[in-house]
């Protein structure tokens, strides 16, 4: 086992992946306020998978990475509106009982980790064709 | 992972032998992890703060450089935001004859010693350059407010 890197440390790697833009294509994420030292609070957005009713849609989510981050995961919670079996359909949030990634987290795992497995979530056969909320509406 | 004879050496004379002014412990339940703290160098406008940092030695130091980044805010053209330092010690400069001991004296004097030419922080180096006598009044105000203890 390596060494663990700290909280701070870990936060400021997955901001620099995230605004040289080396991640994911169809996910980006960044600090909310460029001035917050605790970097707590972040904004991700995920492109609708294509062969999915979520084709060409951009969702906005908010995450924020408490103290314990990332020992454990972080709060998840959708900004446009979506629906999907693992949201919460009164205010968004991402219940971390039923994404996978967030039942078995990991210290590796990053922002980007479950940004990802949420637009796989989105595109999974039963899930591709649920009816979805007007385009651009928000919780 | 078992630490290294050269961290566990420099961590014990960091505390036996430490330098005037600036101070670096390592967290218990992470030994290469450390709070620290630097003074800010007389005659200049960060003098009388103290102004605390954190510095995480990486699983292949001393072959690459430490990570330090100040929890202070601070105004100085080199050092950004978030507290992120630009120093060419902590980048293409390091060497592994470097400590942790010396990175942090070499902050300490960049903090005497800003040098806007090469900014990280682009909106104070621009006004250190139009304005230097203006830009040290706010970074005095900075340390008054942010770093007194």
């Amino acid at each position: 086992m390596g060494a663990k890197v700290p909280r701070n440390f870990r936060l400021l790697e997955e901001l620099e992946k995230g605004e040289k833009g080396l991640g994911a294509e169809a996910c980006s994420y960044g600090l909310d306020n460029g001035d917050d030292l605790l970097m707590s609070d972040w904004n991700g957005t995920i492109l609708g998978p294509p062969h999915s009713v979520h084709e060409n849609r951009i969702y906005s989510l908010k995450i924020h990475c408490g103290e314990q981050y990332p020992d454990v995961p972080p709060e998840i919670s959708f900004t446009s509106k979506i629906n999907l079996p693992c949201v919460d359909q009164r205010n968004g949030k991402v219940d971390p009982s039923k994404l996978p990634c967030l039942v078995q987290w990991k210290r590796e795992f990053t922002m980007e980790t479950i940004l990802i497995e949420l637009r796989r979530y989105m595109a999974l056969p039963q899930h591709k064709k649920l009816p979805q909320p007007a385009e651009g509406s928000t919780y | 992972m078992a630490l290294s004879k050269r961290i566990i050496k420099e961590t014990q004379r960091l505390a036996e032998d430490a330098v005037p002014g600036i101070s670096a412990v390592p967290h218990d339940d992470n030994l290469r992890y450390f709070d620290v703290t630097i003074d800010g160098p007389s005659q200049s406008p960060y003098e009388g703060g103290v102004f605390k940092a954190e510095l995480f030695l990486p699983d292949d130091y001393p072959m690459t450089p430490p990570k330090i980044r100040f929890l202070t805010r601070i105004y100085h053209p080199n050092i950004d935001r978030l507290g992120r330092i630009c120093l060419d010690v902590l980048k293409s400069n390091w060497s592994p004859a470097l400590q942790i001991r010396t990175i942090l004296l070499s902050i300490q004097a960049l903090l005497g010693a800003p040098n806007p030419d090469d900014p990280l922080a682009n909106d104070v180096a621009q006004a250190w350059k139009q304005d230097e006598q203006a830009a040290i009044a706010t970074a005095r105000e900075w340390t008054e407010k942010h770093a007194k203890p």
